[in-house]
């Protein structure tokens, strides 16, 4: 049987005296494109958080790899955050090689990784420029790079293809499918469901904290008898019960 | 370990690499050597200037009621004394401009110490020249009678000490023994006006430009607020080392070119003396104060979401370490005061104290231990409430962090 990447059981979380997430459950494969949905607000990053070790939780385990992670164990993590930015000062292949050095990568590997990566992604010659030079979308590709960085075995993207033309938006998905293929689990943070059918094996939907439907994409259609992911999300959020839908 | 490593260098190295860092050193030092001298030569000018007006001044009136005025003295000023009758006659010249100026020494002169001057302009620098005039008309008539130019120039000039100090029955090397830890104030000051506010920027921006999620991950707050300390610390260890090549090369130059540097009090630099409690404290009193008020705006910074929030908190450190300089001569002049003793042991107030009490010797050892140990508590309690309010504010990007949070028990 295939061992789970992550195995988030019983999972709650307070912040602030207010009760962000309220028992919640699922594993993510290696290999596998985990959509993990809901509205703003619904607790999505306060989870994604509490599994990189940055959030304490207040019940239940959040497993990577059979253990909690910290910062010192987040190596086999690659997360590019909803709220992300980088060092507008620096220049850019510095930035990729430091941050490869805080996952603890030797500086030439870090760098010959950056070089190459920026050479994919057609920003070699921006190279040695100051981040702060770089369009929204360029600076967005350079996070992805520093995420990516390392070959991790989990890969966290919260909303990536925000704010991209959908040629980066292209090559963005087909970086997440070649990770996939090479066996790196993701878990897929996103507004857009057109990308969660395309790209997502297993998805959940959370409400007020809650897992509201989890399983396979064909599984959740079918348990919803709807057509598409949208229709079983706009139903979920349109439902007044508060009851778990496990497909 | 290696973390931190590449922590203090990403730091060290985003600071020092800034073209605004070397700008800001090189240009600090120019633009205060520049006003300096502008107001030497400004000063010199303008002294000659007042020189020139004041000997091409003869057609001037002065009346003495008081009788403290020399005659000789006015004559050989190329000048008359005038009757006192001629007061009103004279006084419609210089506002008509037959006359170039009115001066009236009154009968209560010695009592009133107050002249009168009538001018037929609104020339400034023609009245600097009268006054000057009326002066040394006054001055010079007094000090007349006491015969020789030198007791003359002893009079108005006064002479300087030449001050032996004993400590414990031991000649000490006086006001050169202040030298050395009195440098420490100013080198305080020079890491706070710089350094101490790269902690505040580099937090800010860390969390306005939102890289902070992504260190996070892989880094502990402690580590990336230990690494962010260190590596300032190492930015004001390099401009100190800056300023004092530049001081150096200013003192080569000098001495090169045959310039004596005249300090007050006997000071000189080759008698500057180096004693292990005073520089012992200093240095101590430094590294803790300047970690301290680091804690501080580590904490104004991740506890606010802007750093111009972040700034507007970090002026209430300015003024508390600023705010000794409005006692200074009571806390050198009267060490046992009370409010010396608070103002010695306040956190935002305590590095500067110490370090101005330290310097001038009036702090018994007792009392720099219990200083220093009290000042490190609070080091340590400002370093635990920035890391606090780091590990609990950094990811809080639309609210700043409430007091009561920050010491709530978690």
């Amino acid at each position: 049987m295939k061992k789970p990447i992550v195995s988030i059981k019983d999972f709650s979380l307070t912040l602030g005296g207010k009760l962000i997430i309220k028992n919640l459950s699922f594993d993510v494969f290696p290999g596998e494109v985990f959509a993990f949905l809901g509205s703003n607000g619904s607790g999505k990053t306060s989870t994604v958080r509490t599994l990189l070790g940055i959030y304490e939780p207040s019940g239940g385990e959040l497993l990577v790899n059979g253990k909690s992670l910290t910062p010192d164990t987040a190596a086999i993590v690659g997360y590019l955050p909803e709220e992300r930015g980088l060092y507008t000062r620096a220049k850019v292949l510095d930035t990729m090689i430091y941050f490869g050095e805080l996952k603890g990568m030797e500086h030439e590997t870090a760098r010959q990784f950056s070089l190459a990566y920026l050479e994919r992604v057609e920003l070699a010659d921006k190279a040695n420029l100051k981040i702060k030079k770089l369009s929204g979308g360029q600076q967005q590709k350079i996070q992805l790079g520093v995420a990516i960085m390392g070959d991790p075995k989990l890969l966290v993207l919260d909303e990536p293809t925000k704010g991209l033309d959908p040629m980066n938006r292209k090559l963005l998905l087909d970086i997440v499918d070649e990770l996939k293929q090479q066996g790196t689990a993701v878990i897929y943070i996103t507004h857009l469901m057109e990308e969660v059918e395309r790209l997502a094996d297993q998805l959940l939907i959370l409400k007020d904290g809650e897992a509201r439907a989890y399983g396979s994409v064909a599984e959740v259609k079918k348990q919803f008898q709807s057509k598409s992911i949208e229709d079983v999300f706009v139903s979920i959020y349109n439902e007044k019960s508060s009851e778990v839908t496990h497909a | 370990m290696h973390k931190l490593r590449h922590i203090i260098r990403h730091e060290y190295l985003t600071i020092i690499l800034q073209p605004s860092f070397w700008i800001v050193m090189i240009a600090i030092p120019l633009l205060m050597a520049a006003v300096i001298g502008l107001t030497v030569i400004g000063n010199q000018s303008s002294s000659q200037h007042v020189a020139e007006v004041v000997k091409s001044l003869h057609n001037v009136a002065i009346i003495d009621n008081s009788g403290l005025i020399n005659h000789h003295v006015v004559t050989a000023s190329k000048l008359q004394l005038a009757p006192t009758d001629q007061f009103a006659s004279l006084r419609d010249q210089v506002r008509t401009g037959k006359l170039e100026a009115l001066i009236v020494y009154p009968k209560d002169l010695a009592t009133g110490r107050q002249y009168q001057i009538y001018l037929t302009s609104t020339d400034f620098t023609k009245l600097s020249g009268v006054t000057t005039l009326a002066d040394n008309l006054l001055k010079t008539s007094l000090f007349l009678p006491l015969g020789s130019p030198q007791i003359i120039a002893l009079a108005q000039t006064g002479a300087t000490g030449d001050i032996t100090m004993f400590k414990n029955g031991v000649v000490t090397g006086g006001f050169n023994d202040y030298i050395a830890p009195g440098l420490l104030i100013v080198l305080f000051y020079i890491i706070f006006a710089f350094s101490v506010s790269y902690m505040l920027t580099s937090v800010s921006e860390e969390k306005e430009n939102r890289s902070m999620e992504m260190v996070l991950t892989y880094v502990k707050p402690r580590s990336l607020i230990v690494g962010k300390l260190l590596a300032v610390s190492l930015v004001s260890l390099t401009q100190v080392l800056f300023f004092a090549l530049l001081a150096v090369i200013g003192y080569l130059v000098m001495v090169k070119t045959g310039n004596n540097i005249a300090l007050p009090f006997g000071l000189a630099i080759d008698k500057i003396s180096f004693h292990f409690w005073p520089m012992f404290f200093g240095i101590s009193y430094l590294i803790i104060g300047f970690l301290m008020f680091a804690g501080f705006m580590t904490t104004a910074a991740a506890a606010t979401t802007s750093a111009k929030e972040a700034n507007n908190y970090s002026s209430v450190f300015f003024i508390g370490a600023f705010i000794p300089f409005y006692f200074i001569t009571t806390i050198v002049t009267d060490p046992g005061n009370s409010i010396v003793h608070f103002l010695t042991f306040f956190p935002l107030t305590s590095p500067v104290i110490t370090l101005i009490r330290n310097a001038v010797g009036n702090m018994s050892l007792a009392e720099s231990w219990l200083a220093l140990g009290t000042m490190g508590i609070f080091m340590l309690v400002s370093i635990w409430v920035a890391v606090r309010a780091f590990r609990l504010g950094a990811l809080e990007y639309s609210q700043a962090i409430k007091l009561s949070t920050l010491f709530k028990r978690s």
